[in-house]
């Protein structure tokens, strides 16, 4: 009976170690985080709950992919000022349209809602300080 | 026999309904056009936090103290926008959206990537505190 207790211990560490985001923490991160181009704007994307770790859609902007929705990680993009779709497709396309102007920071974060089959991961738009604050624990993910 | 027919028979159906349904709810919305080219209406302050029904599940709600500035036009009304406050309309999928604001009444929201008006089921007196332009 221990033996078995040992082996779900031992397995459990072995899928939530899987599951272990890597990269530098945003706080560690942004000090070396490049300035905006005077053109740009910027947005920055991220996730930090671990529910449905294993569901890690793409995430597109405007069709193209620039990462993946993981668990307690985050990246960003800079885009010249206009409009964007922001999608995750699971079993749905869950998607968020925002624009963005020149200078302008905006922050989205991935949460997760109950699906038939997995869960879907949405994109949402928040209040800066909301993001601010919430990403300070999430990873570097992007490239 | 028989049965079991049923059973899996209602099994699949009750599959496809609910695959259905995560799609179900969208934000209604008309297609409209932004005149910009009318001269500025002064910006204005809400006096109070207002929430407003959309016709889905998700409410939107305009917060207290926050600063509006004139967009443009469209026929449904006079459209402002806020730096204060995200404002987005939920349904499936989540909007990015100004206000539409007719004789003091919000009477719905002007989504500027798609170009289009989401009415409110009902419309709403807002209060309204005139402001100075900067």
């Amino acid at each position: 009976m221990k033996s078995v207790r040992m082996l779900c211990v031992v397995i459990v560490t072995f899928i939530l170690a899987g599951c272990a985001t890597t990269g530098p923490k945003f706080n560690e991160l942004s000090p070396t985080i490049s300035n905006l181009a005077p053109d740009t704007g910027r947005i920055y994307i991220y996730r930090t709950t671990i529910l449905g770790a294993a569901v890690q859609p793409d995430v597109k902007i405007n069709g193209e992919v620039v990462g993946s929705a993981v668990p307690q990680g985050f990246f960003y993009i800079d885009r010249a000022p206009g409009s964007y779709e922001i999608l995750t497709s699971t079993e749905v396309d869950r998607k968020l349209t925002l624009t963005l102007d020149k200078g302008e920071i905006r922050f989205v974060r991935l949460g997760i809602s109950m699906g038939f089959m997995v869960g879907h991961v949405y994109p949402e738009l928040v209040e800066n300080a909301v993001g601010q604050s919430e990403i300070q624990e999430c990873r570097y993910i992007g490239k | 026999m028989k049965g079991l027919y049923k059973i899996i028979l209602s099994f699949f159906m009750m599959v496809c309904l609910v695959g259905c349904a995560f799609d179900l709810v969208s934000v209604k919305q008309v297609p409209t056009k932004l005149d910009t080219g009318q001269p500025p209406k002064n910006p204005f302050v809400l006096g109070k936090e207002t929430s407003a029904d959309i016709g889905t599940s998700f409410n939107t709600t305009l917060k207290q103290g926050t600063k509006w500035q004139y967009v443009g036009v469209i026929p449904e009304g006079d459209v402002y926008k806020t730096r204060d406050q995200v404002l987005t309309v939920e349904a499936s999928n989540i909007h990015e959206a100004y206000i539409v604001v007719s004789s003091g009444n919000l009477v719905g929201f002007y989504l500027p990537v798609e170009k289009t008006f989401a009415p409110i089921s009902q419309k709403m007196e807002l209060a309204i505190q005139a402001v100075t332009p900067e």
